[in-house]
């Protein structure tokens, strides 16, 4: 399966204990976190629907990704129990976490959304 | 220290039967004197890193289908790496040849392994893989059946690294209601 079509952008940014604070607890409007890591092959199969999920909601939604191997304490801090989880924030505070989401376009989009009542 | 003008096999670390596989091929290669005419290491997690060894590589990629990344620039995935790893291994290169028999377009050999390639892929979860991907329909109820075993032979066996949801439980929608106590790390 093609998660990304070759030369594609990636439009979900990578944050890591240096980024996070400044994107996530201090930033603005709805933004929605995965916890993922590379190896996972849940996180792989929900990869490419996650892609469309920030492209349909790009200027609603912010979508980052920690990816929890290269950043272990941030996963620790969030209690992260495992791969992939979805911790939804708004204003610098929690308001909503999934784990072990459904691998569809829907799956992907309810979860992301479902805290902030997005229309798209 | 690798070698930048021999093939390099990337395998999946965290697959504990791609781990195995991966570690005999790096020992098989430097098995004899001389040059070994290949490298092996694990993919691990940093994709920028992983795109310096060769720019169209993508993390996902290779972590969903094995990849030999040949020195000309070029990729082999799948059976087709698997085969150039076997003609290039002191230990297998002599049956190996076998894949390249073409009859009229037609590899028998090379499709075999392609076959076997797939099966096994399917099959990784069986042996306990986190990182193998959502499971064949076929595999579910043979890896069903092994969880039950093994819950029934041992109830606690201590988790080393974080687990993967798809294989601690059936992916369930919980999203946690709003709310002060929610709040983490904020």
């Amino acid at each position: 399966m093609n998660h990304r079509a070759a030369g594609s952008i990636d439009r979900i940014a990578t944050l890591t204990g240096d980024t996070f604070n400044t994107n996530v607890i201090k930033g603005v409007g709805p933004i929605a976190v995965e916890f993922m890591s590379y190896g996972c092959g849940y996180c792989r199969a929900v990869e490419p629907f996650l892609q469309q999920v920030a492209e349909t909601l790009e200027g609603k939604e912010q979508l980052f990704r920690v990816n929890i191997d290269a950043d272990p304490e941030l996963s620790a801090g969030f209690e992260v129990q495992g791969t992939p989880t979805f911790i939804m924030f708004s204003g610098g505070r929690e308001v909503g976490r999934v784990e072990g989401i459904q691998p569809t376009l829907a799956g992907v989009m309810a979860v992301v959304t479902q805290p902030f009542n997005i229309q798209y | 220290m690798t070698d930048p003008t021999q093939p390099m096999l990337l395998f999946d670390g965290a697959c504990s039967v791609c781990d195995r596989i991966g570690h005999w091929v790096q020992k098989a290669a430097h098995r004899r004197a001389g040059t070994p005419r290949l490298e092996a290491r694990a993919i691990g997690n940093d994709p920028a890193e992983l795109r310096t060894l060769n720019a169209k590589l993508d993390i996902w990629d290779a972590y969903a289908t094995i990849h030999l990344l040949m020195p000309d620039g070029s990729m082999k995935t799948g059976g087709e790496a698997v085969a150039e790893v076997l003609r290039r291994l002191p230990a297998t290169r002599w049956f190996a040849w076998c894949f390249a028999i073409s009859l009229f377009g037609f590899k028998p050999f090379q499709q075999l392994l392609n076959l076997g390639y797939t099966i096994l892929d399917d099959v990784r979860p069986i042996f306990g893989c986190s990182s193998c991907g959502v499971e064949r329909a076929w595999v579910k109820p043979i890896t069903r059946f092994i969880t039950w075993i093994k819950s029934r032979s041992s109830k606690s066996a201590p988790r080393a690294s974080t687990p993967h949801f798809s294989q601690v439980a059936a992916p369930a929608l919980k999203l946690a209601a709003a709310g002060a106590s929610n709040t983490k790390g904020g």
